[in-house]
């Protein structure tokens, strides 16, 4: 039966089309029921539907035998749809830009910094624990929203699957240890917090701070979006300015 | 909707060709995105359309890189090995950067009082 289940799965991802459509169920599947699993757990990060979701795959592709490539193939719709996604992320920046004003300087200059110390940190840490070129390039990226960091990992020839599983991985943790670093530094002003949050722990930090409050999120998503844009445009020149 | 969708290709198509032709080594959907914010910093508006075709995308973000999320759990051996590195800079990297950040934030702002 289950045999039989599987030659049946080998005959539908020889059909191209059906490979597709068999990918995309998959992944609507596994990520409606992430979503599901997230909300029931009150939101607890470790269940965040992107790990339901992406074990759920895994497991399914190993039972059915399915290389990763032909998935991959398979669901190239959602990752052509990064594309104008990244795009779309100007018009939340655009609508948190008054917020800039305010909070001008502090706002950029923690980005600018904190976004080189993100990326700093990771190459360094990694690097002395013996970890190499191509390693070092797909985590270089790992604060940086996901469609922003696939588009750098892609340029300065990083290993694209790992950067997308390092960057889920930093937002979680990020979200989750943030309260101890708030505690540490004494950072009560839900704004600040925000700013921290977006910069650290990107869509995933973003998405908390909203749980929080509206300002702590637009302040969030405004550090994400800078964050991003400010390491696209620096990052590749680093990499390559320091041989890595 | 279409006319919003319109918009965001437009700009990922120009910042592709931007990215091309001046062999910079952004990626082309962020020059798109960084030009689309100056249009509407100029613009001083949102389109509902534009707002409506946005928001459909960014509130799915996750979604859209769940199959390239997939690819940790398929990582090649020569990866697996560096594993302990690639850790330590997620957990402790990212703690050492958040305590940093944290502070720094803290006193910009209390310099600006």
């Amino acid at each position: 039966m289950i045999e039989q289940l599987q030659q049946a799965f080998l005959r539908f991802a020889e059909n191209s089309q059906l490979n597709q459509l068999s990918a995309i169920i998959l992944t609507l599947g596994a990520y409606q029921f992430g979503q599901y699993c997230y909300q029931r757990s009150g939101r607890l990060m470790l269940l965040h539907p992107v790990v339901i979701a992406g074990c759920i795959i895994a497991a399914a592709l190993n039972y059915f035998d399915i290389s990763y490539q032909q998935y991959r193939d398979g669901s190239q719709l959602f990752y052509f749809l990064l594309g104008p996604a990244t795009v779309a992320l100007a018009i939340p920046l655009y609508q948190e830009f008054r917020h800039i004003r305010l909070l001008a300087r502090p706002v950029l200059i923690t980005v600018a910094l904190g976004a080189t110390i993100a990326a700093t940190s990771a190459v360094l840490l990694a690097g002395l624990m013996g970890a190499e070129g191509e390693v070092l390039r797909s985590i270089a990226s790992k604060s940086v929203t996901t469609p922003i960091a696939l588009g750098i990992s892609d340029k300065i020839h990083g290993i694209s699957t790992l950067t997308t599983g390092v960057v889920v991985a930093t937002g979680i943790i990020g979200a989750l240890l943030a309260p101890i670093a708030f505690y540490f530094c004494g950072l009560r002003d839900p704004r600040l917090q925000g700013i921290v949050l977006g910069l650290n722990a990107h869509g995933i930090g973003t998405a908390v701070a909203f749980e929080k409050s509206a300002s702590c999120g637009a302040f969030a998503s405004l550090a994400m979006g800078l964050t991003g844009a400010f390491t696209a445009l620096t990052l590749p020149y680093a990499i390559s300015y320091f041989g890595i | 909707m279409v006319r919003g969708l319109l918009v965001l290709f437009f700009f990922q198509w120009l910042g592709e060709w931007i990215s091309l032709a001046t062999q910079a080594p952004i990626p082309g959907p962020v020059i798109g995105m960084l030009l689309l914010l100056l249009a509407l910093l100029i613009r001083q508006k949102v389109s509902s359309d534009l707002q409506q075709s946005s928001h459909m995308l960014v509130q799915h973000l996750s979604l859209l890189f769940l199959p390239a999320g997939v690819g940790i759990f398929f990582l090649s051996e020569q990866v697996l090995a560096q594993w302990p590195a690639i850790a330590a800079a997620m957990v402790a990297g990212t703690f050492i950067s958040l305590l940093l950040s944290s502070w720094i934030v803290k006193s910009q702002v209390k310099s600006d009082d």
